[in-house]
């Protein structure tokens, strides 16, 4: 058989050990997947929605009951967007408990957790662009917590909202960021990422004189594995999609009006638990930041893994990285669950 | 199972998924599209409620569509979306949201000289304010020293005083911060007898709040959620809508409680009206808008603290004295707002030359006209019945003229009960 284009994106072989799903959890391939069913999704929307405050809950509305398959459309772009955060930081969570961020993928680990930060700020975009009293308070609080950040804060207000208070100078923004400037960024991390995975070695295993396991599968193999794994996961989602509506709440007619409800985004339900304990700046913006530093920090203090070790889940040279991971992800849990359970009706 | 027929297998699976979703298409609702001349706004309201009859022949729906008076979000077919931003719930002519709903220059709240300025009349007006009842109960208790009306159920001004008897402004009233435990036990049992309270429970006297309360006819319907039957303004007004509130029952002062009475009034001249007060027959024949005029119902645009300053008409009005004819006038112009109101309710054919009768205060009484004989005929505004009745001049009545109230003429011409 002659190898497809899309054979040609894959090596001729590669050692079986890398292609394991109880080691990989498909966890990077399910995000690339996911990436592409967002963008997608996220273009077909495009010939709808409009990036004014009048327009834009409107436009949305027209898409969901008016537009043919319109609501489909929206509920896979909004429920690929949630799966890719989780699908990330599960990806994430595996390179670190499996020890893989170690020489020589240290840089790459850094490229993913900048696709990490650069997906969070997708999703809170593409949040702001839905303008309705659903996402308002988060939209104010958001980025008000800019302001709070000492001497850069009224100039970064400035830079993100561009007037007073969120209006439609933001929301211009949001829209270019969203559709422009982040998946520029994205696409720019995104092909630098799988680009320095063929050039690191592949997914992490033990270099060939430490294995024992020297079988090899195709590209044919490899694709088909990832068919079947785009199929199941395509199905799920959209099965999700046709049953899970995206929320939707009426459009925002006044950014300071009272009431309404004060609900940060899931994902980052575990800052705005912070909030209520006293500085923004420190509960908003610092920790979250330190959290980011320690992530990044992790291959360049901490000991890496032992090569022989490599290609199993919780290798003894990393407990360090493991241990802190842990607690870290337990916090974030913990914080959102605190919020999420605590304050729900 | 090899690779090969897990892929065939989920391929079947999404397949399936695509069924779904065409099936799940399939269901939505079938979107029906108006696009209201006045908003020029397209709205889908009608893809579910086009079984609700039109609310009144002066909003026709392809004018005013839905959304200008209710509010809503126009374009969403879902139920709960689509009507989170409805005005006053169900209701969009309470009090609170009325101006938004109601009002507009070219609507319910233009300029007095136009006639245009009923928000601003009924929100000022005694039905609305229930200042007389505060002031009342707060001189009887010893909380001020006259009967001044210094506050109403919510604070409420009035730029433009015209009347001697009223006052600019009315502050909210609040029984928590009055001294006396029979004023505080007012504010608790007692504040529902106005235009923006809602209806005590049990649904025999039930009625609607704000412009509703007397513009949608209620009295015998059920008025439970989702009843069509309602979604209907009115100016031929049934003396049932206003038993909602005026013969509902009775108050009790040494307890200051309200005692709703319990029975279904059947006959109107024994069921209904307090033992002791005396009636003449029109009085529980016509309705109660065939005597007072607009401006008694719903108020002058005036803050007044009793319902004597507001009510003036008496069996004069009509009927004259035996000095002097009922006043008429004769309608020059088609903006006439005697024309407005019979083509708003049309019991009665009137055109530019005709002579009606007009009170003392000039409001026309558009639905009653002298004729050749000496007569007049009066067309009931709710029923349409035609009656015919004389003036007191040349009748016999030995009343005395500077006498005229209508105590004195319930001497003579009371019903016996």
């Amino acid at each position: 058989m002659r190898p497809s284009f899309f054979h040609h994106l894959h090596p001729p072989t590669i050692p079986a050990l890398q292609a394991r799903l109880r080691y990989t959890l498909g966890a990077g391939g399910l995000a690339i997947f996911l990436t592409l069913v967002t963008g997608l999704t996220g273009a077909l929307e495009m010939f709808f929605y409009v990036p004014t405050p009048e327009q834009a809950g409107l436009s949305i509305q027209q898409l969901t009951f008016l537009v043919p398959f319109g609501w489909l459309v929206r509920n896979l772009h909004y429920w690929s967007a949630q799966l890719l955060v989780i699908a990330s930081i599960l990806h994430l969570l595996r390179v670190v408990f499996t020890g893989a961020y170690g020489r020589p993928r240290r840089f790459n680990y850094l490229l993913g957790l900048g696709l990490l930060v650069l997906l969070l700020l997708f999703d809170f975009t593409g949040y702001g662009l839905r303008w309705d009293e659903g996402v308002r308070w988060a939209l104010v609080t958001g980025t008000n917590l800019v302001r709070s950040v000492p001497l850069l804060g009224e100039p970064l207000y400035a830079l993100i909202v561009g007037g007073e208070q969120p209006g439609a100078a933001m929301l211009t923004r949001f829209y270019a960021w969203h559709i422009f400037g982040l998946t520029l960024l994205v696409l720019i991390l995104g092909i630098w990422h799988l680009f320095r995975i063929r050039r690191d070695g592949g997914i992490a295993v033990p270099p060939p004189e430490l294995r024992n396991n020297h079988e090899r599968i195709t590209r044919f193999e490899l694709v088909r594995r990832e068919v079947l794994a785009m199929l199941i996961g395509g199905a799920a989602l959209l099965l999700f999609a046709i049953f899970v509506p995206a929320p939707l709440a009426a459009p925002i007619t006044e950014m300071n009006a009272a009431g309404g409800e004060p609900r940060a985004p899931w994902f980052f339900l575990w800052v705005q638990q912070m909030l209520a304990w006293g500085s923004p700046f420190f509960f908003g913006v610092a920790i979250p930041l330190g959290i980011l530093l320690i992530l990044v920090l992790i291959p360049y203090i901490l000991p890496n893994p032992k090569r022989a070790e490599l290609g199993r889940w919780f290798p003894p040279s990393g407990r360090a990285a493991q241990i802190i991971t842990v607690a870290l992800t337990l916090l974030i849990i913990g914080l959102t669950l605190a919020k999420a359970l605590v304050e729900s009706p | 199972m090899t690779l090969r027929r897990w892929i065939f297998a989920a391929s079947l699976l999404l397949l399936l998924a695509l069924l779904a979703a065409g099936w799940q298409e399939s269901r939505r609702v079938q979107a029906v599209a108006l696009t209201p001349t006045l908003t020029s706004e397209v709205e889908y309201c009608l893809s579910c409620h086009a079984d609700l009859p039109e609310i009144s022949p002066s909003h026709p729906i392809e004018t005013f569509g839905c959304v200008l008076c209710h509010g809503g979000e126009r374009l969403a077919l879902d139920a709960d979306l689509a009507h989170s931003t409805m005005r006053g719930g169900r209701n969009p002519s309470e009090f609170s949201v009325v101006e938004a709903s109601c009002g507009g220059e070219q609507c319910h709240s233009g300029s007095p000289e136009l006639n245009r300025d009923h928000i601003q009349r009924a929100t000022t007006s005694i039905q609305s304010t229930y200042a007389g009842a505060i002031a009342s109960i707060r001189y009887t208790f010893g909380a001020q020293s006259d009967l001044t009306p210094r506050y109403g159920v919510s604070a409420v001004q009035d730029k433009t005083v015209i009347s001697s008897k009223a006052v600019p402004e009315l502050l909210a009233f609040d029984s928590t911060n009055e001294s006396s435990p029979w004023i505080q036990k007012f504010g608790e049992n007692c504040l529902d007898c106005h235009l923006s309270a809602q209806p005590r429970e049990g649904d025999t006297y039930a009625r609607l709040s704000g412009c509703a309360a007397c513009h949608t006819p209620t009295a015998g319907l059920d008025i439970a959620p989702g009843e069509t039957q309602l979604h209907r303004l009115s100016t031929a007004i049934n003396y049932s809508q206003c038993n909602t509130c005026h013969n509902r029952g009775n108050y009790d002062l040494r307890s200051m409680t309200f005692t709703e009475r319990t029975d279904q009034p059947a006959d109107r001249l024994h069921d209904y009206y307090q033992p002791i007060a005396q009636f003449v027959r029109c009085e529980w024949t016509l309705d109660c808008i065939d005597c007072h005029t607009r401006s008694e119902a719903m108020g002058d645009g005036d803050l007044y603290g009793s319902k004597k300053d507001i009510q003036y008409t008496q069996c004069r009005t009509c009927h004259g004295t035996p000095d002097e004819l009922p006043l008429t006038y004769t309608i020059t112009s088609l903006e006439d707002l005697a024309l407005r109101q019979a083509f708003l309710n049309p019991v009665i054919d009137l055109k530019v030359g005709d002579t009606i009768l007009m009170t003392e205060k000039g409001e026309p009484l558009w639905n009653i006209r002298p004729l050749e004989d000496g007569t007049y005929e009066l067309f009931a505004k709710a029923s349409g019945q035609r009656f015919i009745f004389r003036p007191v001049m040349s009748s016999g009545c030995l009343q005395n003229p500077e006498e005229q109230a209508s105590s004195a003429c319930h001497q003579c011409h009371a019903v016996e009960r």
